[in-house]
């Protein structure tokens, strides 16, 4: 008779591997889009104030 | 350009759906696998982790050789938006293919053919950061970067292959595998399910977070031309 492993713990682990690095992907896309706005704001506000 | 497009903010939705269906389907609607229990519900998500990471790949190479044809910077945001992807998608999968090891085959990593050269694949594609990191020139850099992922590109049909063609402990679940092979089992119905549409869920991902890194891509670009602006 088969006895199935007990390897719950291990399915637990590879899904919050992929959760895990899911989300700090997603952080890390979302802060560097953030990031480049506030760099293309303030860049504009100097190209405006630059003597013609 | 910053604005958010409604069909982005659709398919943004849309994957949190599939993904949480996707989770659904392997976790709970698909039955436990009884000589590995529940640790085999893992390779749902690895392969199509693993198909997406190869996906973009492919597409990265494809995106070169666009570049070198037309030397237009737009192929040159697509190839990095693919790769950078790719990588992340290729990690997880890896990473995820070492968890079901562990209680599968005793060792966490073992270099047979296929963890091998998917390996091989992943440091690749690291060092292809590494190559344009290194290249102040953006013209330099893109042709380089071309040349780099269509021989990259390479790697791919060879990782995917590699239990195809040698004798290997790692199990092929559709078509013929190694005497080796340890692991393998056949999919019922219900696992079927779940496999294809994880494959389809992660595929609409895929593309969701590429339109995103290539937006990203292309305001790096416009700061960049701005910045030179100001400073003339």
């Amino acid at each position: 008779m088969n006895i199935t492993p007990n390897t719950t713990n291990y399915m637990i682990a590879g899904y919050a591997v992929f959760f895990g690095v899911i989300v700090i992907y997603l952080v890390s896309l979302y802060s560097r889009w953030s990031r480049l706005q506030r760099d293309m704001r303030s860049l504009e506000e100097m190209n405006q104030d630059k003597p013609k | 350009m910053t604005k958010k497009p409604l069909l982005l903010l659709i398919l943004d939705i849309l994957c949190l759906v599939l993904v949480a269906v996707a989770a659904y389907l392997a976790l709970v609607y698909a039955p436990m696998e009884v000589t590995m229990g529940n640790v085999q519900r893992v390779f749902y998500f690895h392969v199509a982790n693993a198909w997406v990471g190869m996906l973009g790949f492919i597409a990265a190479g494809v995106a070169g050789i666009a570049y070198l044809r037309t030397h237009d910077v737009k192929w040159d945001i697509v190839e990095e938006a693919a790769v950078e992807i790719s990588l992340v998608f290729f990690l997880i999968a890896i990473v995820l293919g070492s968890i079901w090891a562990r209680p599968v085959w005793n060792t966490w990593w073992t270099w047979e053919p296929r963890l091998t050269t998917a390996a091989i694949t992943e440091m690749i594609y690291l060092a292809y950061f590494m190559l344009r990191g290194g290249i102040e020139d953006p013209g330099r850099r893109a042709r380089f970067s071309a040349v780099y992922t269509l021989v990259g590109s390479i790697s791919v049909p060879i990782t995917f292959m590699a239990i195809r063609f040698f004798r290997t402990i790692h199990p092929v679940v559709i078509g013929t595998q190694s005497a080796a092979a340890q692991g393998g089992f056949n999919m019922t119905p219900h696992m079927k399910v779940a496999f294809f549409f994880s494959l389809l869920a992660f595929t609409v991902v895929f593309i969701d977070l590429f339109w995103h890194r290539i937006r990203l891509g292309h305001l790096s670009n416009q700061v960049e031309d701005l910045k030179q602006k100001v400073m003339e």
